[in-house]
């Protein structure tokens, strides 16, 4: 049976508010959902996503997947990334979009950026706050917010710069502070949050991506900076990876901050997340500590050949779940190679570009070798 | 552990060795030469190289190349050797080693090779020794004399298996000795070639050097036969090229042979089976070489209807002959260019794929635009329509000089089709079904294959 435009724009919001109770009655890491609830709710997402997604039901229909098929999270079909980069996966269709955000991927240097419409911001913020309290920062530490990259205010297509905003403005006091510039981050600003932290003694809470945060610490080398401790409770949270920057490590990084500003590892996190999905994981610490999420955030790693689920710990291709997309497509084959750490994931890193074999060449790098020429 | 080297004039037991590892893990290794130990080799190829243009014909040459090739192809523990070797190497199946292995041999015969040489020269003798120029009309009379230099270098970074031992058979045919940089990706077959030929004649086994070092480093084997070299054949792409030319003094004649693709045309006539030969050509090689066809124009005709019998072709053609699985990267990729195309056809309806569900055994990317756009992936094909054979001209034109061959299935419009290949600078237009196993005398990137190697002596005497 299926359903009209209007009640089904009445059952996806209503859908929505469920799943935003049952995401703030979360009561935190260490409680989890029973596969029987994630299930029960991927049965009546799916129902809802493919008949409100005409492009996703006929994807699901290729492979002979209807609503009757799908009894398990794991069966839903996951829709490669490279689809956002295509079409607009939207219950609803592209009006029916409060957001838009865009994937900053250029993969192979020809691929048009994705986007990936956001129906209910509340859901997204819904997933979004819990999930940071409970790996992050707890709510009863008081810490001042500091956000590093550019606000939503400076880049509208920005994920992250949604999520950092409504972290900054919805979480801890309220008085959060965002040091960039529309040319980039405002280094005297930030030091001087710094500074405020240590002579109040309140606790700072630093959020940046990981290649801002590099170069606040290379900017402290190479300025002969001092080190500092920061109050008791600060934490700093990294986004993003080195995005090809040569010979940037991660864990180097996170060893910067850790000798700068006196945190110790375990409140160096390091943050999880793509455009195409609305929850998050988080981890703190050396790698490969897992990458742990929220209940409703489910990952498989899959044989990049027969897509057939690998046994926890081989590394395979990255296939997300995500309930927050219950208005888009909640399961996601991305580009990424990882596997299962205990209760987490590892997050190995982007699978690169099939390099050329043998005498024969894609005519799009015969072309462009022509242009270089 | 693979032994991925063949070096006369090696002296003891190499005390360091490298190690790489082929796409399938395959891990082989070759010893670490110093700058005097490059010179004995290039030197023992030198020697040997002289001794053969003493003592040998170019006939006997033939006769002993083709006797050591026959080893890798005709039934027994050399063949077998081979076969395991491209397994191993490449993570092909029997039946694709031995379909290529049987393919690249059917170039090394007596008969091809005589073919060969008699396309490009009048005789054998012109390498052997001055013949007389029955064409001259000046006073007294003139002989003529062709000979390649005393050694070749040749680097190989992007072919197919097979390649490097008809670049060293072309070397030694015009009686030059040959210095070989290994492709990472199958750097085992042509030191068996090499083992075969030296046991079948010692002084032209001694003629070839071949080993590996990694790719973008330059050790001091480089440097030492880079000094060597008379002339450089390379196949690879502009940084491989780059290198070479940087090394070289400016004055070395550098031949290269650089990737192209192969595009496809099936006319308004084309003959049931069209579809099975092309599915043939696809599969070659796992379409790894330049012959190998990715870009299908159907001219005239349904393009969905041919689609579907070449998409059943590819799958019997993938049920007999297993194609290796994709690297981790080209599965991922291809997931990635079917999304595309699926999605897009579902939401604007002008791309569509045929695939045998989420397998990777084969891609059949329907397209409909104007854009001309190939993907370097493994037993991926864009089939596209075409209103006429002459509107191809057009459509192709960006690829000038980029397409190896042109593949056909039909006869109506077929000699409109090969003045359209002229004019785009292809090498070939051959029929489905032969496009990857181009014969022996074929002119390979457009160009003989001997000739530009040698260089001509004319002995002009008045009477």
């Amino acid at each position: 049976m299926t359903t009209s435009a209007g009640s089904r724009a009445e059952l996806i919001d209503a859908l929505t508010a469920e799943l935003i109770a049952a995401f703030e009655a979360w009561p935190g890491k260490g409680s989890s959902w029973s596969e029987a609830v994630l299930d029960e709710w991927a049965m009546r997402v799916f129902r809802l996503q493919i008949e409100g997604i005409p492009t996703y039901r006929r994807y699901c229909e290729s492979r002979g997947v209807g609503p009757e098929d799908v009894r398990s999270w794991r069966e839903v079909p996951p829709v490669p990334t490279a689809a956002f980069r295509v079409v607009d996966l939207i219950v609803g269709g592209p009006e029916a979009a409060r957001l838009t955000f865009r994937t900053s991927g250029t993969t192979q240097g020809r691929s048009a950026r994705g986007r990936h419409l956001v129906r209910a911001p509340e859901l997204y913020r819904a997933s979004l706050r819990p999930t940071f309290r409970a790996y992050v920062l707890q709510e009863d530490v008081q810490a001042k917010i500091v956000t590093l990259p550019p606000s939503f205010t400076y880049d509208s297509a920005s994920s992250l710069g949604w999520m950092l905003d409504d972290l900054r403005t919805g979480l801890g006091a309220g008085d959060g502070l965002s040091v960039a510039t529309a040319s980039g981050i405002d280094w005297q600003a930030l030091a001087s949050e710094v500074q405020r932290s240590l002579d109040t003694g309140r606790p700072l809470c630093l959020l940046g991506t990981t290649v801002g945060f590099a170069e606040w610490v290379d900017r402290m080398e190479r300025d002969g900076g001092s080190a500092v401790r920061l109050p008791e409770g600060s934490v700093a949270m990294d986004t993003g990876g080195a995005k090809g920057r040569a010979g940037l490590q991660r864990a180097d990084v996170a060893r910067g901050l850790v000798g700068w500003l006196g945190l110790s590892p375990d409140r160096v996190f390091n943050e999880f997340g793509m455009t195409e999905l609305l929850s998050q994981r988080y981890a703190a610490g050396e790698p490969p500590l897992p990458l742990r999420g929220p209940p409703w955030l489910r990952t498989r790693v899959l044989d990049p050949a027969t897509l057939d689920e690998l046994p926890d710990g081989d590394v395979g291709i990255l296939s997300h779940f995500d309930l927050a997309n219950a208005a888009s497509v909640c399961a996601v084959l991305t580009e990424d190679r990882g596997r299962i750490v205990g209760d987490g994931i590892e997050w190995i890193g982007r699978t690169a570009g099939a390099p050329p074999r043998g005498c024969s060449l894609a005519t799009a790098e015969l072309l462009e070798a022509r242009q270089h020429a | 552990m693979l032994e991925a080297w063949h070096l006369p004039g090696l002296t003891g037991a190499p005390a360091e060795w490298m190690e790489g590892r082929t796409r399938t893990g395959k891990r082989f290794r070759a010893p670490v030469l110093s700058a005097a130990e490059a010179g004995s080799v290039a030197d023992a190829v030198l020697q040997a190289t002289l001794a053969a243009r003493r003592e040998r014909t170019v006939e006997q040459i033939v006769n002993e190349i083709a006797r050591a090739a026959a080893r890798l192809t005709e039934e027994g523990l050399d063949a077998t050797t081979a076969r395991e070797l491209l397994r191993a190497e490449l993570g092909w199946s029997e039946e694709l080693s031995r379909e290529t292995l049987e393919g690249m041999g059917r170039a090394w015969t007596v008969e091809s090779l005589t073919r060969l040489v008699e396309s490009e020269f009048s005789s054998f003798a012109v390498l052997d020794g001055f013949v007389t120029d029955p064409g001259w009309t000046g006073p007294g009379r003139r002989s003529r004399r062709a000979i390649g230099p005393p050694v070749v270098l040749q680097v190989l970074a992007g072919n197919v298996p097979g390649v490097a031992i008809t670049a060293t058979i072309r070397a030694l045919l015009v009686r030059s000795g040959v210095l070989c940089k290994l492709p990472e990706s199958e750097p085992g077959l042509l030191p068996l070639f090499a083992r075969l030929l030296a046991e079948q004649d010692p002084i032209l086994g001694r003629a070839v050097a071949a080993t590996w070092w990694p790719g973008g480093s330059f050790p001091a084997i480089w440097r030492e036969w880079t000094k060597w070299a008379g002339a450089a054949v390379v196949y690879g792409g502009e940084h491989t090229l780059e290198s070479v030319r940087a090394a070289l003094p400016p004055d070395t004649e550098i031949i290269t042979y650089g990737p192209k693709t192969g595009v496809a045309v099936v006319l308004p006539d084309s003959p049931a089976g069209a579809a099975t030969e092309l599915a043939r050509d696809i599969c070659a090689y796992d379409q790894q070489g330049c012959v190998s066809p990715r870009l299908v124009y159907v001219v005239g005709e349904s393009v969905l209807a041919f689609v579907l019998t070449l998409a059943a072709a590819l799958e019997e053609h993938t049920g007999t002959n297993p194609p290796p699985d994709p690297s981790e990267e080209e599965a991922v990729a291809i997931r990635a260019v079917r999304t595309a195309f699926e999605f897009g056809g579902y939401e604007h309806g002008r791309t569509s794929v045929e695939a045998p569900g989420d397998a990777l055994t084969w891609t059949i990317l329907i397209g409909d635009d104007d854009s001309v756009r190939t993907e370097s992936l493994p037993r991926v094909v864009w089939v596209r329509s075409s209103p006429s054979v002459t509107s191809l001209e057009d459509v192709l034109r960006p690829l000038e000089g980029r397409i190896q061959t042109l593949g056909y299935a039909g006869t109506d419009g077929l000699e409109k089709l090969a003045e359209v290949g002229t004019r785009l600078r292809v090498g070939r237009v051959a029929p489905f079904g032969s496009m990857a196993w181009p014969p022996p005398d074929w002119r390979h990137d457009g160009r003989n294959q001997l000739l530009p190697l040698v260089n001509w002596t004319d002995f002009e005497v008045p009477e």
